[in-house]
């Protein structure tokens, strides 16, 4: 019962209080950048979710089993982004090979993930807050969750927004940004929540 | 084949270079680095314990994987002022370290944030002297957040920092004052005297 | 482009923050006071000239295939330098920026400039387009630190700039997240503004 509430505490602390995009600023590039149709958004956040939690886990066992025996913590930078860079290049082929329709549709974001910092970003927040194995893991997965969470509230925002008149110096980046701007301050309501 | 066996040997080669270089930057830095905690640290325990000039490094061990460093503070005479310690908890947003400085008797002389990744303009504020201020001569009892039914007020927006330090501080400060109470003498370790006045380096 | 073109251009007409809208992540945490910003800002500056000139020196030994993952280790070594060396020589700064420093490895600005200029041109222009790109990401980040810094805390690079009746209560909310977005988001809608009147 304990572990349970120990997940949902997990879940709601990566999801709502520490959001990945809004609280920690990881993960902006494609927020702002696939953010237009619904669609895409949902297919780039469950990829991000597979990612995420993948990465952390396997950064977690290099970390723990060739750079901290070793002493070569000062290659971490390195050996992770490697990690990550290959994992995105499995997913790739595993994607074109069992989706090609949603290969297709998330075209050139795909390999962008790599250069997500959400991925590196959660894979250095696990080391740094001493998480175990299983607690990196899932850390992963409810970063990315709440990074799909507000990538498709934006989408679903950025849609209706095209049949409004948008200001034309404000079309595109600047309203998208005034939008994140909202949904941070929105966010920025759970910060008090107590847990546990 | 041969492409592949190409590919490989140049990805090898430069990220062999790569490592090669960053283990010579890191002979050069890491010295550095660790000098700078230990003086940082040093700093800190002098803040917390005024009129200190030795500081002699004990460590309790708590159970099988866990032990306890603090440090003895000694004035010019070798009379023992109180104890320093670190209590480490979880913040915000990241691993929150206070320096803690206690007199004989367990009450709070000073405390010190040395490492927070909190929030600016909430969380953050626990750097401040207001902040540090609440916790001056407080005994294991008083260690508690208003919102937890004690005294001490939190920061206005940043209750969680405010209670994750306020509680780390009661947890180390329980673990010292129970192994210290079994009346251990410490052992002396001249090795492990850190002389703040002449700044010897060991 | 003359070599003077390469410097300039990554200072206004093509700045990486305002205009081809990279390097979001670090732009908006970091942004908070204006010395990460700075401190940021030339942290990547000298990542970004250094990988710059090794991809560019480097870049017919290697295969069009793994040209990624090798710009990756150059890069990666780069940032773990600086991270090292700000670590042991600039310890406050290294503590404020945090996990952004390794972060600067996924800097798509970084990336993205070695894949664009300097796989496909000399070490010489390669560096200029490299100061000029950094130099225009570190004014953006001081940019806007500033007027949130100003704001949010009633300070500039750590001092007093505003009158002790809105120190006491400084409009906290542009130091926080909400207010980096919409910062940024009014600063380039200004910028869209000054591009259509011309």
């Amino acid at each position: 019962m304990e572990f349970i509430s120990k997940i949902i505490i997990m879940a709601v602390s990566a999801i709502f209080i520490n959001n990945f995009v809004l609280s920690r600023f990881l993960g902006l590039c494609p927020y702002l950048g696939v953010s237009k149709k619904l669609d895409s958004a949902f297919g780039m956040g469950m990829a991000v979710i597979f990612v995420m939690s993948l990465a952390s886990a396997f950064t977690w066992i290099i970390n723990q089993y060739i750079l901290i025996p070793a002493g070569i913590e000062y290659l971490r930078t390195i050996a992770f982004i490697l990690t990550i860079a290959s994992l995105v290049q499995f997913v790739e082929m595993f994607i074109q090979k069992s989706a090609p329709a949603l290969y297709k549709s998330l075209g050139v974001y795909l390999p962008l993930i790599t250069t997500n910092c959400a991925v590196l970003g959660v894979a250095v927040i696990n080391i740094g807050d001493k998480l175990n194995f299983i607690e990196s893991i899932l850390n992963g997965f409810f970063g990315g969750l709440g990074f799909t969470v507000v990538l498709l509230m934006m989408a679903g925002i950025r849609e209706r927004l095209e049949k409004a008149e948008v200001p034309e110096s404000m079309q595109g980046m600047p309203i998208a940004l005034i939008i994140a701007g909202c949904m941070a301050l929105a966010f920025l309501g759970f910060s008090g929540l107590k847990l546990g | 084949m041969k492409v592949f066996i190409h590919y490989a040997l140049v990805l090898l080669i430069i990220t062999g270079l790569a490592c090669g270089i960053l283990a010579m930057v890191n002979k050069q830095t890491k010295p550095v680095i660790e000098k700078n905690q230990a003086e940082s640290e040093n700093n800190a325990r002098s803040q917390v314990i005024e009129g200190a000039v030795d500081f002699e490094k004990q460590s309790l061990k708590i159970n099988e994987t866990k032990s306890l460093d603090y440090y003895i503070a000694k004035d010019a005479q070798a009379n023992v002022l109180g104890y320093t310690f670190i209590a480490i908890g979880k913040g915000y947003s990241g691993e929150l370290k206070t320096m803690v400085g206690v007199d004989p008797d367990f009450k709070i002389k000073k405390i010190l944030v040395i490492q927070q990744t909190e929030t600016p303009g909430l969380g953050a504020n626990c750097t401040k002297p207001e902040f540090n201020e609440k916790f001056a001569n407080l005994t294991f009892n008083d260690l508690k957040v208003d919102k937890d039914g004690g005294n001490i007020k939190s920061i206005s927006g940043a209750t969680i920092t405010t209670r994750a330090i306020t509680n780390s501080i009661k947890e180390t400060l329980d673990m010292l004052q129970k192994n210290l109470n079994q009346s251990v003498k410490p052992v002396q370790n001249v090795q492990d005297t850190l002389s703040v006045q002449q700044g010897v380096e060991i | 482009m003359s070599a003077m073109k390469e410097l300039t251009k990554g200072l206004i007409k093509e700045n990486p923050i305002f205009v081809l809208v990279l390097g979001m992540c670090p732009t908006l945490a970091v942004t908070s006071s204006v010395i990460n910003g700075l401190g940021m800002g030339l942290a990547a500056t000298f990542v970004l000239v250094c990988s710059n000139i090794l991809i560019s020196m480097i870049k017919d030994l290697i295969p069009s295939k793994i040209r990624i993952p090798c710009y990756i280790v150059v890069i990666a070594s780069f940032v773990t330098i600086i991270d090292m060396v700000m670590a042991a020589y600039a310890a406050d700064l290294h503590k404020s920026l945090g996990i952004f420093i390794p972060l600067i490895v996924v800097n798509c600005i970084i990336l993205g400039r070695a894949e664009a200029f300097a796989s496909k041109n000399g070490v010489l222009h390669s560096a200029l387009d490299g100061v000029g790109m950094g130099l225009g990401f570190t004014l953006a980040l001081v940019v806007i630190a500033g007027i949130r810094e100003v704001l949010g805390a009633g300070q500039f690079l750590g001092m007093n700039v505003m009158p002790s009746a809105y120190l006491k209560q400084p409009m906290l909310v542009a130091i926080l997240a909400p207010g980096a977005f919409v910062t940024l988001g009014l600063l380039m809608a200004l910028m869209n503004l000054v591009k259509n009147k011309k």
